[in-house]
């Protein structure tokens, strides 16, 4: 049913909501970066409570963030590294 | 007429105010360094390296501008120039064995009656930031950088901007560009964990 939707939807696209659709994409990173301005965060949010697409592409991107400032370990400093800096700074005056 | 660049600071401010304005990047600084080297020792360079430059520059510097991007701007550059003298080195992809520590918090209470569902979780999770990693440093380093400024640090795209002194529009399509590379890299373990129908 829903890939029916979708080729029947891609042959034969209603010109406003295929705008609107490559409109809210290219938005994805803007909104979830919270680089967009009000204006166009509610235009995107009308836009996804009506396309289920759109919907579950900004699920996923939202993800993908998530993933990376979530499971990428950060590394240790190393404690002497601090040290060595400021030593070094006083050798070179 | 208000401060001015490149007035001479007294040694002692000048030290005063390096401690108090750019040491405490050294953590996100590193962890920069490291993710676009992947080697811990070229971190360590790296990083001293830039710390000596901004304590040079620091005239230049002035108070209350961005500390953290102004010496992330300086570690990318010398990354570059670095890079350049190095010629061709093949990516090293050694994370994992120097990724083999735990965030400090997370080593608490491994005397404790752990439940199966928490050991299972936090293995989840290892194996989470170990896939990530590895599709993360097999991206080109542009894509890296752009990904770990923005998803990692949380820069701004203004920031990111001056950081990489390319327009925002580059750092749009760059970002845009690096995760769907990453989302293609990640997609096949992301459906095997069930985070994709």
């Amino acid at each position: 049913m829903e890939s029916k939707f979708t080729e029947a939807y891609q042959k034969a696209p209603d010109e406003g909501y295929e705008t609107d659709c490559s409109k809210v994409s290219e938005m994805l990173d803007l909104v979830i970066d919270g680089e967009a301005t009000s204006e166009e965060e509610k235009f995107f949010n009308t836009h996804l409570e009506e396309c289920v697409s759109c919907f579950e592409s900004h699920q996923k991107q939202k993800l993908l963030k998530g993933i990376i400032s979530g499971h990428l370990k950060r590394v240790i400093v190393p404690e002497s590294l601090a040290l060595s800096i400021r030593a070094k700074i006083q050798e070179t005056l | 007429m208000s401060e001015q660049t490149g007035k001479q600071l007294s040694k002692e401010e000048k030290d005063a105010r390096f401690e108090a304005e750019l040491l405490p990047v050294l953590d996100p600084l590193y962890n920069f360094a490291y993710r676009l080297t992947l080697d811990e020792d070229d971190a360590n360079d790296l990083v001293q390296e830039t710390y000596l430059k901004a304590y040079r520059f620091f005239d230049y510097f002035e108070q209350g501008t961005n500390a953290k991007a102004w010496l992330f701007r300086i570690l990318k550059n010398s990354f570059i120039n670095e890079f350049r003298k190095k010629s061709k080195q093949p990516a090293k992809v050694d994370y994992s064995e120097v990724e083999g520590y735990y965030n400090s918090e997370d080593v608490e209470g491994e005397g404790g009656v752990a439940s199966t569902t928490d050991m299972r979780t936090e293995s989840v999770q290892d194996l989470i930031g170990d896939e990530v990693a590895s599709a993360l440093n097999a991206l080109p380093v542009d894509f890296r950088t752009v990904i770990i400024l923005c998803d990692l640090e949380g820069f701004t795209y203004e920031e990111m901007a001056k950081i990489l002194d390319i327009p925002i529009g580059t750092v749009r399509s760059r970002l845009h560009r690096a995760r769907n590379s990453l989302k293609e890299k990640l997609e096949k373990y992301a459906k095997t964990m069930g985070y994709n129908s």
